[in-house]
């Protein structure tokens, strides 16, 4: 692990939206880091906060939002040397023509309205180029052709003059990608990329966002609730859970010694062929409503392995090991001994004996 | 989130599982009603709870203000026309008290038609709160009967507008096809001719009256209720709960009524509202070309109409049924609005 | 494309077609024989009825009606001006009418478009607010309110401008009743050009162009607008007929000789040819308005007008 340059660092990030029924605490106190060169997963179900907390590096976040407390710290170069800004300090203006783009860049998730539907595709990819790095329209339109071969588009400059409506969902993915590498960032942030594509065409955008990473030597984020997605592409994950970071670590680490009691829960949800229950495991209850308050950690209603303690505080980060930790009271030397549920001991086995054929 | 375990106080017991029963589920939240939801939302708009306040106001007075004043509405006094508006109380303060300022080719002129001794001032005893038209008729009570005249109209329009334009849309929806096609057609030729055509042409057939206005008020509005209607029918009937209901072996008629029917409630609801401003204001207009309620009998366009012949010598003749009118439309407006987003606050999160 | 243009016109020529028939209908059973002037001799008569073909069967008169109105020979007035034909009396006064109208349009397109941006833009501050009671009062108050008052303050009281129209001041005397019909266009495309654009600014595609770091003006001239304006023509269409209404009412009160106020005299006095001819003319333009209107849309839109191609694989 030398060598590991850290680029993005989000500590404390703490936000809360204004909605006419009251004010939502989305995200409660995060922290993140992402080295130059790897992939970091952001896992939860809907309402966790994924999105949010990287809409906020993106300083794209909703109008009704406030950023209560917390910094992130972005290091890109400048004119050959290191900078570091605390994006959460710079206002918008600043953002969008210094970062946005330039070093950062987002892909969507539904590529059906990601894109203009009133501005070729040729023009939107061109769009980046002409404002960050005021490149003509001649060397504009060629670049945009190859990143289009880049992306995997046949006929690409027939493709330039389409509009977004004249293209497939999967090509339309494509597109996006294209038009986020537009002015060579060294971050992407892909929210949920493949969730709303066909199975088949799911793989093919991964290996595509792989490859590309490796050429361009690029940092990745992604965030999405697809165990399998994170098997196939992260470095690390973060398991995130009613706005807070609950478990990270390594993929390994987490995968085959997972520590928090919904970390159990979400790996014991994820039904395999080889699964011999009778029932299929659920998570029992649902997400709790972040209007409400609560003292104590957020999980503990819905989870069967909760001490008297976490009605009253929430857990710290316990570490685990150098990269892996858990934020649950059962790290705690004085907590009980409590062992994962069987089933998924006995799964964790069959994916390691699986992994080491 | 703080790491330093060494601030905090732990207590006995802290450590022991709380035991799988004590797991809740599914409580984190409280069940709003739609129909209570979309109550609060409405009482936080203050300009539509405002009109509400204004519309039921102005009904009131409808009601009761030609019943307050001894004159009627028809009746007429030669020797009293065109008195300007005078009521008790307030013209000890100056204003209301039968003044009126009249240009003339020399300038303007100060005059008061109540005044009986020219020497001592002295006035009459008759009142006239809105003051008196053309013909010596109390301008309050025929105003307020003008309302009454107005609002009838635009309810009653309105109401069989919506029965019609309901059903019409719904069953052209929910049997799609040819049905659907023919009947779309059909409205949409009739959309295709101006209002204004059609009333007016109707209104050349039949004699100008009551019936009349109403009769031509409702051939033209049921359209836009019947495109809500359609357009609802068509997105609900590929629903679930529609096809539950059929496999349940409810009838045709019986799955529109009772089980689309109450999801387009809101939305019919907001469209009636959002009519009657629109059948008020086409009843007035009819009146003020030519076209509305015969004399004596008398509705807010009739008035204003009438009224107009005197804007320039008396002007105040004009005003109440100006202000009356132009209220009721602005306040139903404003309260369709405010139900339109009671209903259906898309866009007021932000 | 071309087929939906092509459909449009055949539905607008049918719907105008339909509506000749109504007229023509009303007429059969109007009171009294179309030329009602007893001065005329038995000859006289028998030729205006051979030259109006009225004593042929009612096929034919039907087929030499829509002949007529084809060619803008409406018949004549009876009552408003005996035996003048109302074609002479249309070519005085639809140029003024038109002119007033679109001077209305214009203007109240354009304040409408602001105030409707401003509100967008300031969503939720005291602009938003100020815009929005705007615009609601300028859709519920009629336009002949709006145009007593303006005559009474700046008419009347004031004596800014003339309070009746003469030709000798065309522009000068056009400009209350041209503020008095444009109250409801401002109202309109100000709510509607609010909705649209609060609807764009939510969108996927604007968040992705802010990611790609566009910002301010640009985005709102180049993405947001571009996708907010393109459904505004479908509030072209009762705008013109707000239009319509409201001339009717807004040239009496200001005296204006435009075809508003030949109607209502008509109606007044039951010039039944001349209503129908106007009512043709109205309907005319209306089902004319709408044609252009679904042209436009299919224009504007890339959707529709590269349907034909559709997604590639």
């Amino acid at each position: 692990m030398q060598d590991r340059e850290l680029i993005l660092s989000i500590r404390d990030l703490d936000i809360s939206f204004q909605t006419t029924a009251g004010s939502v605490h989305a995200i409660r106190g995060v922290d993140l880091d992402l080295y130059r060169g790897e992939t970091v997963a952001i896992v939860g179900e809907s309402g966790s906060g994924k999105s949010v907390s990287m809409k906020a590096v993106m300083g794209i976040l909703d109008k009704n939002s406030t950023i209560n407390s917390g910094r992130i710290l972005f290091t890109y170069q400048e004119h050959g040397a290191a900078k570091t800004v605390d994006i959460l300090q710079l206002d918008r203006k600043t953002i969008r023509h210094t970062i946005n783009g330039r070093h950062i860049a987002m892909v969507f998730q539904d590529p059906m309205t990601s894109l203009d539907p009133t501005m070729t595709v040729g023009k939107q990819i061109m769009e980046g180029m002409v404002l960050h790095d005021r490149l003509g329209k001649q060397e504009a339109w060629k670049r945009a052709v190859s990143l289009l071969t880049m992306v995997g588009i046949s006929d690409p400059e027939k493709r330039m003059k389409n509009y977004p409506h004249q293209l497939s969902g999967g090509m339309r993915q494509r597109v996006v990608i294209a038009i986020a590498l537009a002015c060579d960032p060294e971050v992407l942030i892909c929210d949920e990329p493949t969730t709303a594509l066909d199975v088949t065409i799911q793989a093919k955008i991964l290996e595509l966002i792989k490859r590309i990473q490796n050429e361009m030597k690029l940092s990745v984020i992604y965030i999405t609730h697809d165990l399998g997605v994170v098997a196939k592409v992260a470095d690390y994950v973060n398991v995130m859970y009613a706005g807070n970071i609950v478990e990270r670590g390594q993929i390994d680490e987490v995968f085959y010694d997972p520590r928090h009691p919904y970390t159990w829960g979400l790996l014991s949800a994820m039904p395999d062929l080889d699964t011999n229950d009778e029932r299929l495991y659920a998570i029992p209850g649902s997400p709790p409503n972040l209007m409400h308050e609560k003292k104590g950690d957020a999980f503990a209603p819905r989870n069967i392995y909760a001490l008297n303690i976490d009605d009253r505080l929430m857990p710290p980060m316990f570490k685990i090991t150098e990269t892996h930790a858990a934020a649950t009271w059962l790290l705690h030397e004085n907590a009980p001994a409590v062992q994962m549920p069987e089933e998924l001991r006995a799964r964790i086995e069959r994916m390691k004996e699986e992994a080491a054929k | 989130m703080t790491n330093d375990l060494a601030t905090v106080e732990f207590l006995p017991g802290d450590f022991e599982l709380k035991g799988a029963e004590t797991t809740k589920l599914d409580m984190n939240f409280a069940s709003q009603r739609f129909w209570k939801d979309a109550y609060l939302r409405f009482r936080k708009n203050k300009g539509a709870v405002f009109s509400l306040i204004t519309i039921l106001l102005i009904i009131l007075l409808a009601v009761f203000g030609p019943i307050v004043s001894h004159y009627t509405y028809q009746q007429q006094n030669i020797k009293e026309t065109n008195m300007a508006p005078r009521v008790p109380g307030l013209e000890a303060l100056g204003i209301f008290n039968g003044d009126e300022t009249l240009k003339t080719s020399t300038g303007s002129k100060l005059k008061n038609a109540y005044i009986v001794n020219k020497e001592t001032g002295e006035k009459s005893d008759t009142y006239y709160w809105f003051g008196s038209d053309a013909l010596g008729r109390d301008l309050w009570t025929r105003t307020w009967t003008g309302t009454r005249v107005s609002l009838y109209i635009a309810f009653v329009a309105v109401l069989i507008d919506m029965l019609i334009g309901m059903s019409y849309g719904l069953i052209s929806g929910y049997f799609g096809g040819r049905v659907d096609s023919v009947l779309q057609r059909f409205a949409e030729i009739i959309n295709s001719i101006p209002t204004l055509v059609i009333v007016t042409l109707l209104m050349l057939v039949l004699k100008p009256g009551l019936m009349t206005i109403t009769l031509a008020l409702m051939l033209t509005g049921w359209i836009g209720m019947s495109r809500i209607a359609r357009a609802q029918m068509l997105k609900l009937k590929e629903q679930e709960f529609v096809l539950a209901s059929h496999t349940l072996g409810a009838s045709n008629i019986r799955v529109i009524f009772s089980e689309i029917l109450p999801n387009i409630i809101s939305q019919l609801i907001t469209n009636t509202m959002f009519s009657i401003p629109s059948a008020i204001f086409t009843e007035a207009f009819l009146s003020f070309v030519g076209l509305g309620i015969p004399e004596p009998m008398c509705s807010l366009g009739s008035l204003i109409s009438y009224a107009f012949k005197n804007f320039t010598t008396h002007p105040y003749q004009i005003v109440p049924p100006v202000i009356v009118l132009a209220l009721l439309m602005l306040c139903f407006n404003m309260l369709a609005d405010g139900l339109r987003d009671a209903f259906d606050p898309k866009m007021k999160e932000m | 494309m071309r087929r939906y243009i092509g459909k449009r016109l055949i539905i607008s020529v049918g719907t105008l077609f339909v509506v000749i028939l109504l007229l023509f209908t009303l007429l059969q059973f109007m009171p009294g024989s179309p030329f009602n002037d007893e001065k005329l001799t038995k000859e006289q008569r028998a030729t205006i009825y051979e030259k109006y073909g009225l004593d042929q069967p009612i096929i034919v008169q039907f087929y030499q009606y829509v002949l007529h109105m084809a060619q803008g020979d409406f018949g004549v007035s009876y009552t408003i001006s005996k035996n003048t034909p109302i074609s002479q009396l249309l070519q005085s006064r639809l140029p003024i009418s038109l002119r007033i109208g679109g001077q209305a349009v214009l203007l109240g397109a354009l304040i409408g478009l602001i105030l409707g941006i401003i509100a967008a833009i300031w969503h939720g501050t005291i602009w938003d607010t100020i815009s929005t009671i705007i615009s609601v009062i300028g859709v519920s108050v009629p336009s002949y309110v709006f145009a007593l008052a303006l005559a009474y303050v700046f008419g009347y009281q004031l004596s800014w401008f003339p309070l009746l129209y003469s030709a000798d001041l065309p522009f000068k005397s056009s400009v209350l009743p041209s503020i008095a019909l444009c109250m409801f266009t401002i109202a309109s495309i100000a709510r509607f050009t609010r909705s649209e654009m609060l609807e764009v600014l939510s969108s996927d595609y604007i968040l992705l162009a802010e990611s790609k770091g566009v910002y301010g003006p640009k985005l709102i001239l180049r993405h947001v607008l571009r996708n907010a304006l393109i459904p505004i023509v479908t509030v072209l269409a009762p705008l013109i007929v707000g239009l319509m209404t409201g001339s009717l009412v807004v040239e009496k009160i200001f005296s204006i000789p435009g075809i508003g106020s030949l109607l209502v005299t008509a109606i007044q006095s039951n010039d039944y040819n001349v209503i129908i001819a106007l009512s043709f003319i109205y309907s005319a333009m209306y089902i004319g308005i709408m044609l252009v209107v679904d042209i436009l849309y299919g224009v504007i839109d890339p959707r529709i007008r590269l349907s034909k191609e559709g997604p590639h694989d």
